[in-house]
């Protein structure tokens, strides 16, 4: 329960319009891009809207001493239920904190607040040459924060990693309101333990993300996009091992597999050859032309060894973003063939790629459902797509064992419950099967001594 | 059938709708209400799980719910950014009026002004509709008190007409098809009580390229429409339909007007007895721009004056005419595209009436681009917009004038 008297006290330190109450608009607040259903319970009692560090800091003392839960939330584009407020209290919303608050052009640094979204990053930075890499679908939405405390990959994994491969240092508020500074611009730091890394992907859980410095690499000079068309899923792994085995690493692998090569021909009204199982698109990048070019006849010859049917290299950037458009438009195509689309986000070795997919294919034939699987293939993270209609019971419990059953071929081969979505509330049931007991008790070590109360974003990951 | 029934079935239709968002959150920057007022429920996808939370029992259909869901601009930007392409605008008609049967009525308000737009008395004489505008409260349609700054052809030619103006020096169009063909002007409501002038204009124009019938149509029913006042809409729709039987083209200098006209034929698709009717009325609609550039015509004279274009949802995202305004306006001035030109001016039927802080600060947002673009006229094409322009154009202490396309051209 949230008194008045608090609510009061908090409007003094936000202002009044930054703290939300009426049911309506604590409403909006109550659930993220996640296929969690909605509930009343989840409604927070408070949605509170801080402008600076010191705001969330006094936030969280009282919190604190009235024990009254928080959770942290970005833009709610989370796949997992991350933001949802499973047991009411405060809702904390960054979204007004998006300045940058430093351009470092020497260090190649920039530090920004955790609501500007992440495609502003990324533009802030392009205008002054520079190049901050992650980039995952939902960036032109999404927050850094919430990037951070999810550790968002993207589709440049391949070459460039993902956010926490970014991440430098962070100011955190700890649960008690305390203000802690981790990392620093000194590449080399072994001061301590990784402070960092552990925030980085602690989807709110451990202290609320106030400011994040981010390392900038130069930006590549130019870029180009490849499309190749496979007669087998194989032929399409083999061609992303072979060629990074040989060192050409491009700056996005993508793999598409039939199902959803006829989702996006559905959608686009596109005619796909019948013989094509696979498709893979790539993005090389890099400062000439010959450059680019070198690269692209690498691949093609590589592809030409595994059976390639179609090599398409864009002569345009018209043709580029055509050839992307097929890849962007993928999950809305693939949302739009059925009732509900169960999007999963799991992640193996690269070299497990082929072989999880034929188990995934095997799950789909065992419960009879339609799973479409697409993925960064460069970097093993795979995005099944389980289709059907929830509000029908039986088909619902044979989607729901399908996914159990996704998540347990991940594990058999040496895979993890998720690439870059994070474990929220989904994943919760599978974390003991991919941690070990004593790994979840290790976690559990940390968060209670960082948030000995539990307030900080209760129900969460276990 | 019995209004329960009738309540479930809009609150079906709108369940069909929002059930299909995915609740990515592509649609929370581009949605104008969204950056006036950042908070989630502004937004399409805020809107749209409101509606979601009342069909799942999650929240209840109480004033503050329907407030939410009446909070809509109608624009449709959120629909061309979606990447499932969510029918938001669709969803809040079908709430707002599965709350007009709930309640019984859609409020003393739209009550007021959906009566006013039935009644072509009062619309016919504008003077009278100025006065009931009044009476109801209705008044701040129209800016700055009761007159609306309407910057006429005549002074428009005053201000700007060169020697190029005079001369008529555009050369005439080769392309004569449309003489034969029987053109009817479609009368819209607002254009008819605040903006005569370029009424007068419109007509003009149309009556230099065919021969013009004049037709005594009632309001095209969107005003009732967005408000669950569908029963008048339909009513209204099928007067229309039966006015303009005669005609081969319809054509509306009002983008709401001509957009809301193009869609009649789907409302009556499932009635046996007005389906061909609809279908092939709506099918001879068309708006001012988009039949004047159809059939070849170019502007009565070429001034001197730096021309921009604001380009109204129903005419852009509604009705995919982008590029025919345009080039009119580039045949018949400086033309200068401005920043945003498609983006809402915030006027949106009466949102600016029941919202005028939220639609104030859009507005805001277009007057400096406007400024910005270093026009001397912002042209535009429908009578909301041009309401929400003039204030623009007089916080901007007089740096732009505004007009209706045809009285530029
Ligand atoms: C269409 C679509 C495509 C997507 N593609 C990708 C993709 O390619 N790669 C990928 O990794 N993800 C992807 N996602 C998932 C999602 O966008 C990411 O997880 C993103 O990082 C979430 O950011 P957000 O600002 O929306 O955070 P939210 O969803 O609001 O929150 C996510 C988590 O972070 C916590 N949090 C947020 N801000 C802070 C903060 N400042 N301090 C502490 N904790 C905080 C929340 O409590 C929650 O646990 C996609 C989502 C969609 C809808
Ligand atoms: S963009 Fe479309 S699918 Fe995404 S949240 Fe908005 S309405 Fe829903
Ligand atoms: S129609 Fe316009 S105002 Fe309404 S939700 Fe969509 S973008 Fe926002």
């Amino acid at each position: 329960m949230i008194t008045n008297e608090i609510k009061a006290k908090i409007r003094a330190i936000v202002g009044a319009e930054n703290a939300l109450d009426s049911t309506i608009e604590c409403f909006g607040y109550s659930y993220d891009s996640s296929f969690v259903p909605m509930e009343t319970k989840n409604i927070p009692q408070l949605v509170v809207r801080p402008a600076a560090a010191e705001e969330v800091s006094q936030v969280m003392v009282l919190a604190n001493e009235q024990g009254i839960p928080v959770t942290p939330r970005g833009a709610a584009s989370g796949r997992t239920g991350g933001s949802i407020p499973l047991e009411g209290g405060i809702s904390l919303s960054l979204d007004r904190m998006t300045k940058v608050i430093e351009f470092d052009e020497q260090n190649m640094m920039i530090t920004v607040e955790p609501g500007m979204r992440t495609i502003d990053v990324y533009n802030y930075a392009a205008a002054k040459g520079l190049f901050y890499p992650p980039d995952p679908g939902s960036w032109k939405y999404s927050t850094i924060g919430g990037n951070v405390a999810e550790n968002a990959g993207g589709m440049r994994a391949v070459k460039y990693g993902v956010t926490s491969n970014y991440v430098m240092g962070l100011e955190v508020v700890l649960a008690d309101g305390t203000i802690i500074h981790t990392g620093g611009k000194a590449i080399k730091n072994v001061t301590g333990y990784n402070l960092t890394q552990l925030f980085t992907g602690s989807e709110g859980t451990l202290g609320i993300i106030t400011r994040i410095l981010l390392r900038l690499i130069p930006m590549p000079k130019m870029r180009n996009t490849l499309q190749m068309m496979f007669p087998q899923l194989d032929d399409a792994c083999h061609t992303i091992r072979d060629m990074l085995l040989t060192g050409v690493v491009p700056a996005t692998a993508e793999l598409m597999d039939r199902v959803s090569l006829e989702a996006v021909a559905r959608y686009r009204k596109l005619d796909v050859d019948p013989k094509v199982d696979a498709c893979v698109i790539m993005e090389v990048d890099g400062d000439t032309k010959e450059d680019l070019k070198k690269q692209a006849d690498r691949i093609e010859t590589i592809a030409h060894k595994n059976s390639v049917l179609e090599v398409q290299v864009a002569a345009s950037q018209q043709e580029s973003d055509e050839i992307w458009a097929i890849r962007r438009g993928l999950s809305s195509a693939i949302g739009a063939m059925a009732p509900t689309r169960l999007g999963e986000d799991i992640s193996v070795p690269r070299d497990a790629f082929p072989e999880t997919v034929r188990l995934i294919r095997k799950i789909s034939e065992k419960y009879k459902l339609t799973i479409a699987v697409y993925g960064h293939a460069g970097d093993g993270n795979l995005h099944p797509s389980v289709l059907c209609d929830l509000a029908k019971p039986e088909e619902a419990e044979r989607a729901h064992h399908a996914v159990d059953e996704i998540f347990a071929a991940a594990l058999s081969v040496g895979g993890t419950l998720s690439g870059e979505h994070g474990i929220g509330i989904t994943k919760r049931p599978y974390i003991t099967k991919a941690l070990g007991e004593a790994g979840v008790n290790t976690l559990k070590l940390i968060k209670q001594s960082l948030d000995p109360k539990g307030i900080l974003n209760p129900g969460k990951i276990w | 059938m019995k209004n329960t029934d009738k309540q479930e079935q809009y609150l079906k239709k709108a369940g069909e709708i929002v059930s299909q968002c995915d609740r990515c959150g592509a649609c929370l920057p581009v949605c104008p209400l969204f950056g006036a007022k950042d908070i989630e429920f502004s937004s399409a996808r805020g809107k749209n799980n409101v509606a979601r939370g009342i069909l799942q029992g999650v929240i209840q259909p109480t004033p503050a719910a329907m407030a939410v869901l009446n909070f809509c601009l109608l624009c449709r930007t959120c629909v061309d950014n979606c990447p499932s392409k969510v029918q938001t605008d669709e969803a809040m008609i079908a709430l707002r009026q599965y709350f007009a049967e709930k309640n019984g009525t859609p409020g003393a308000k739209y009550k007021a002004l959906g009566n006013l737009m039935k009644n072509r008395t009062l619309v016919k004489f504008s003077a009278g509709a100025l006065k009931v505008l009044r009476k109801t409260g209705l008044n701040s349609l129209v800016p700055h008190g009761m007159a609306p700054g309407e910057f006429t052809r005549k002074e428009y030619l005053a201000s700007f007409a060169g020697p190029a103006a005079l001369s008529g020096s555009v050369p005439s169009s080769p392309v004569q098809l449309a003489k034969k063909a029987k053109a009817a002007y479609f009368r819209g409501c607002g254009m008819h009580m605040m903006f005569p002038d370029a009424e007068k204009e419109s007509i003009a124009i149309l009556r230099s390229v065919t021969d013009l019938q004049l037709v005594d149509n009632v309001c095209c029913g969107l005003p009732h429409l967005a408000h669950g006042l569908r029963g008048d809409f339909l009513a209204m729709a099928k007067k229309n339909i039966a006015l303009f039987e005669k005609a081969d083209v319809i054509v509306s200098d009002c983008a709401s007007c001509s957009g809301t006209l193009k869609h009649i034929g789907a409302y009556f698709a499932d009635d046996p007895e007005w389906k061909d009717r609809a279908a092939a009325f709506s099918q001879k609609v068309m708006d001012f721009s988009e039949y004047l550039t159809h059939i070849g015509y170019t502007p009565r004279h070429r001034v001197a004056a730096k021309l921009t274009f604001h380009e109204p949802c129903h005419l852009g995202r509604g009705q995919g005419v982008k590029k025919q305004p345009r080039e009119l306006l580039k045949a018949a001035g400086d033309y200068i595209e401005m920043k945003d030109a498609n983006v809402c001016c915030g006027g949106a039927g009466s949102f600016h009436m029941d919202y005028p802080e939220v639609a104030a600060a859009i507005l805001d947002k277009k007057r400096i681009n406007i400024e910005n673009s270093g026009a001397q006229i912002v042209v535009t094409e429908c009578p909301t917009c041009l309401v929400q322009l003039n204030k623009a154009a007089a916080n901007s202490g007089g740096k732009f004038k505004v007009m209706h396309i045809s009285q530029v051209i």
